[in-house]
């Protein structure tokens, strides 16, 4: 996959059922391809709010943003692929035995064997990767959930 | 209340069949006599006959169905229907919400099934929600780019009586279709026009349905550029006028296909530049410097081709917010409308005449004779379509109706049909191979029943034509499973449905046979034996850039 037809994007839904399929449908049938995807309720009620990383396959890439919109259920869609942007993800493990030095990674040991961090998606790689030695027994992450740096006008 | 909610919307027509899980819609349909209801024989048959109602009205074409079997074979139809965004508007029983997802009996996921095929699509359990939905569905289909909407009705919401307050849709917070265009856009779009040695309009079904052939017409003639049309463009621009192309694509006419292969500045107006259009993108319109596109869709921007100037509006507004800014032709336009006549000289349709074998081009051009600008022609798929679209010198918008974007063979007979309920004052005639008309030839007896005025001129060539065609010209001439010479008669199929039929072998049994079928009242049926080998020219081998197109071979 080549990292540039990967697109970072912001997406406000309708909470209904099946809109999630709705969305993953559309990229599926237009040949795109989901890398994370998050969702959560937004500030107003009955909204939704996911940050999607997608691969736009073939396609040009703002394909992904311009079909999505088309979906009556879509409120808004930014591409934020190319703007500032803080980005967070959650990652935790259930590990053999938790290294004394997690905290250097920021991250926290959560009870007798489990460890989290929230990071940008590479720190979490990285931490991974330290981790590996110590023996992961279960990893859960969440995906990136993002959004600009400055609001948009 | 769904039927409440159709009369609210203006609805004349259902298009249904009934079943287990639509059976209490069915029931109160008697107590709405202002909804005329046309049983149909299959439902597929529903979807393509509330289609051709709305091709040929503009208004939502309602079809009905119950659930599982039922709603799935509107599948085709509303597919069909999403290809060539035509609105319209499904409504299917739904088993009782309580037993959604147990595999009930006829239960199917047609949400799930029609969600790629439909503009949008709801499932009912409620009955208080049937009139906001109802209302919704009908503002969705309509308004913006045209579509299919489904609306799947689980069987207890139909039964109960809800709160009953309708009230029309106007806006949605998601659904915001782009009509008003940047007017510095579209003035933008007439500098670059003015600019063009070369300039070629095409022109696209968005055309015909914004009704925006005035503005183009203006358009073009005051800065004296040439109009191609799509397949479904066919109309938007008069065919015999001296700025037309005629069609453009892989079955386009020469002189369009040079045209756009030469041209420096093409706008694009309300077409979407498929495959079809474009043949080998990486060598079509080669010497373009500017690609405007114009459509509502924002979607469609470079979804094929980039443009370098993007229009994301209505049509007849784009063009409306252009023509202040037209420039008259430039003193040179005259050297490349008469290099586009050359071309057009160098490459005439032709077709194989008197070779002894019926032409479906001498059929065509008598039906054209007769008819002029007035009947609506519904074509079918393969051949027979693409000689519809190229003989007959459509002047109008409205008078061509095909499935271009899906190519569904069976579409012809239903959908004619339609029209001819929804303009009972025009003549409707439905062209068909004789393939695609036996796969929803069962719509006969709904023609039969109305006594609609529907006159069917199979193109009748032994074979799936277009199919065997292609295996003749680019699959090394393998024949394979394309004969169909074990037919019904036609005659014989017509008369036990009821109509009257004719059989034509000769050139000269035409003008009688049309006569005829002119002549009687109702449906009426002419199975034209055409030379089994006749084939569509030009035509582009497939793979294959527009420049390579093929003619008609000396001699044929
Ligand atoms: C439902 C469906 N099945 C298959 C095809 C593929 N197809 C395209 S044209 C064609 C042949 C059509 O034969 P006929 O209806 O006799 O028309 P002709 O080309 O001979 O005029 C076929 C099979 C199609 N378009 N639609
Ligand atoms: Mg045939």
């Amino acid at each position: 996959m080549v990292h540039d037809r990967l697109r970072l994007l912001a997406v406000t839904v309708e909470n209904h059922p099946g809109v999630m399929s709705r969305v993953s449908g559309m990229i599926r049938r237009r040949g795109f391809n989901i890398q994370t995807i998050t969702v959560g309720p937004s500030t107003v009620e009955g909204r939704s709010r996911m940050t999607l990383t997608v691969d736009a396959g073939y396609a040009e890439v703002d394909q992904v943003a311009k079909q999505l919109d088309r979906l009556v259920e879509v409120i808004a869609v930014e591409d934020i692929t190319e703007a500032p942007t803080y980005s967070r993800e959650l990652l935790i493990a259930r590990l053999d035995r938790v290294p004394p030095t997690v905290e250097q990674y920021g991250a926290r040991r959560v009870g007798n064997n489990l460890v989290e961090l929230t990071a940008e998606t590479d720190t979490i790689e990285d931490f991974i990767e330290f981790l590996k030695p110590f023996g992961i027994q279960e990893l859960a992450r969440t995906g990136p959930v993002a959004m600009r740096r400055t609001a948009q006008q | 209340m769904i039927l409440e909610a159709l009369e609210r919307e203006g609805v004349e027509i259902i298009f249904g069949y009934p079943g287990g899980a639509n059976l209490p819609i069915y029931q109160r349909l008697p107590a709405h006599p202002a909804l005329k209801h046309v049983l149909v024989r299959h439902e597929q048959g529903a979807a393509h006959m509330a289609d051709g109602y709305a091709r040929a009205t503009g208004r939502a074409g309602v079809c009905m169905a119950t659930s599982g079997p039922g709603a799935l074979n509107l599948v085709t139809g509303l597919a069909t229907a999403f290809m060539d965004s035509v609105p319209l508007i499904a409504i299917t029983g739904q088993v009782a919400s309580r037993t959604v997802g147990s595999d009930a009996f006829q239960e199917s996921d047609i949400i799930g099934c029609t969600q790629s095929v439909t503009k949008h699509n709801y499932l009912v359990t409620h009955a208080d929600d049937i009139p906001r939905i109802m209302a919704e569905a009908f503002h969705i289909a309509t308004t913006g780019r045209p579509g299919p909407v489904l609306i799947d009705v689980c069987k207890d919401a139909q039964q109960a009586e809800g709160n009953w307050e309708y009230e029309a849709c106007s806006a949605l917070p998601g659904y915001r279709p782009a009509y008003e265009p940047d007017p510095a856009m579209a003035k933008r779009a007439m500098e670059l026009l003015a600019q063009a040695k070369r300039p070629v309009i095409l022109a696209g079904h968005g055309v015909i349905l914004s009704h925006a052939e005035q503005e183009l017409l203006d358009v073009a003639e005051r800065s004296g550029t040439p109009v191609g049309t799509t397949l479904l463009g066919v109309g938007a621009f008069p065919t015999r006028h001296p700025l037309a192309l005629h069609m453009t694509g892989f079955m386009g006419t020469g002189w369009n296909i040079r045209a756009v292969q030469n041209a420096d500045v093409l706008l694009m107006v309300g077409m979407r530049v498929d495959d079809r259009v474009t043949a080998k993108l990486s060598e079509w319109a080669p010497r373009a410097e500017h690609f405007i596109h114009v459509d509502i869709d924002a979607s469609e921007m470079g979804k094929n081709v980039r443009p370098h100037l993007e229009v994301v509006g209505d049509a007849k507004r784009s063009l409306t917010l252009m023509l202040p800014h037209v420039q008259p032709p430039p003193s040179d336009r005259g050297e490349w409308l008469t290099q586009i006549d050359a071309w057009r000289e160098e490459h005439p349709l032709k077709y194989a005449q008197s070779n002894g074998h019926l032409q479906p081009q001498d059929v065509l051009l008598d039906m054209y004779r007769r008819c002029k600008d007035e009947a609506i022609v519904v074509a079918d798929v393969g051949q027979n379509q693409i000689w519809a679209a190229l003989w007959w010198n459509y002047s109008k918008p409205g008078l061509f109706i095909n499935s271009g974007g899906a190519g569904t063979m069976g579409f012809a007979l239903p959908a004619a049909i339609g029209a001819k309920f929804g303009r009972p004052d025009k003549d409707v005639w439905c062209v068909a191979g004789e393939g695609g008309f036996v796969m929803t030839a069962q719509e006969l007896s709904v023609a039969v029943e109305h006594q609609l005025d529907v006159k069917i001129v199979l193109l009748n060539n032994f074979s799936l034509g277009m199919v065997r065609q292609f295996q003749d010209d680019f699959y090394g001439g393998v024949r394979s499973q394309v004969d169909l010479t074990q037919m019904p008669d036609f005659v014989k199929l017509a008369d036990a449905y009821g109509l009257p039929a004719r059989r034509v072998h000769k050139l000269e049994e035409i003008g009688p046979a049309f006569d005829e079928a002119q002549s009687t009242k109702g449906p009426f049926l002419i199975d034209f034996r055409i030379d089994p080998e006749a084939n569509v020219y030009p035509i582009v081998p497939l793979g294959k850039g527009l420049n390579d197109f093929w003619e008609l071979p000396n001699g044929a």
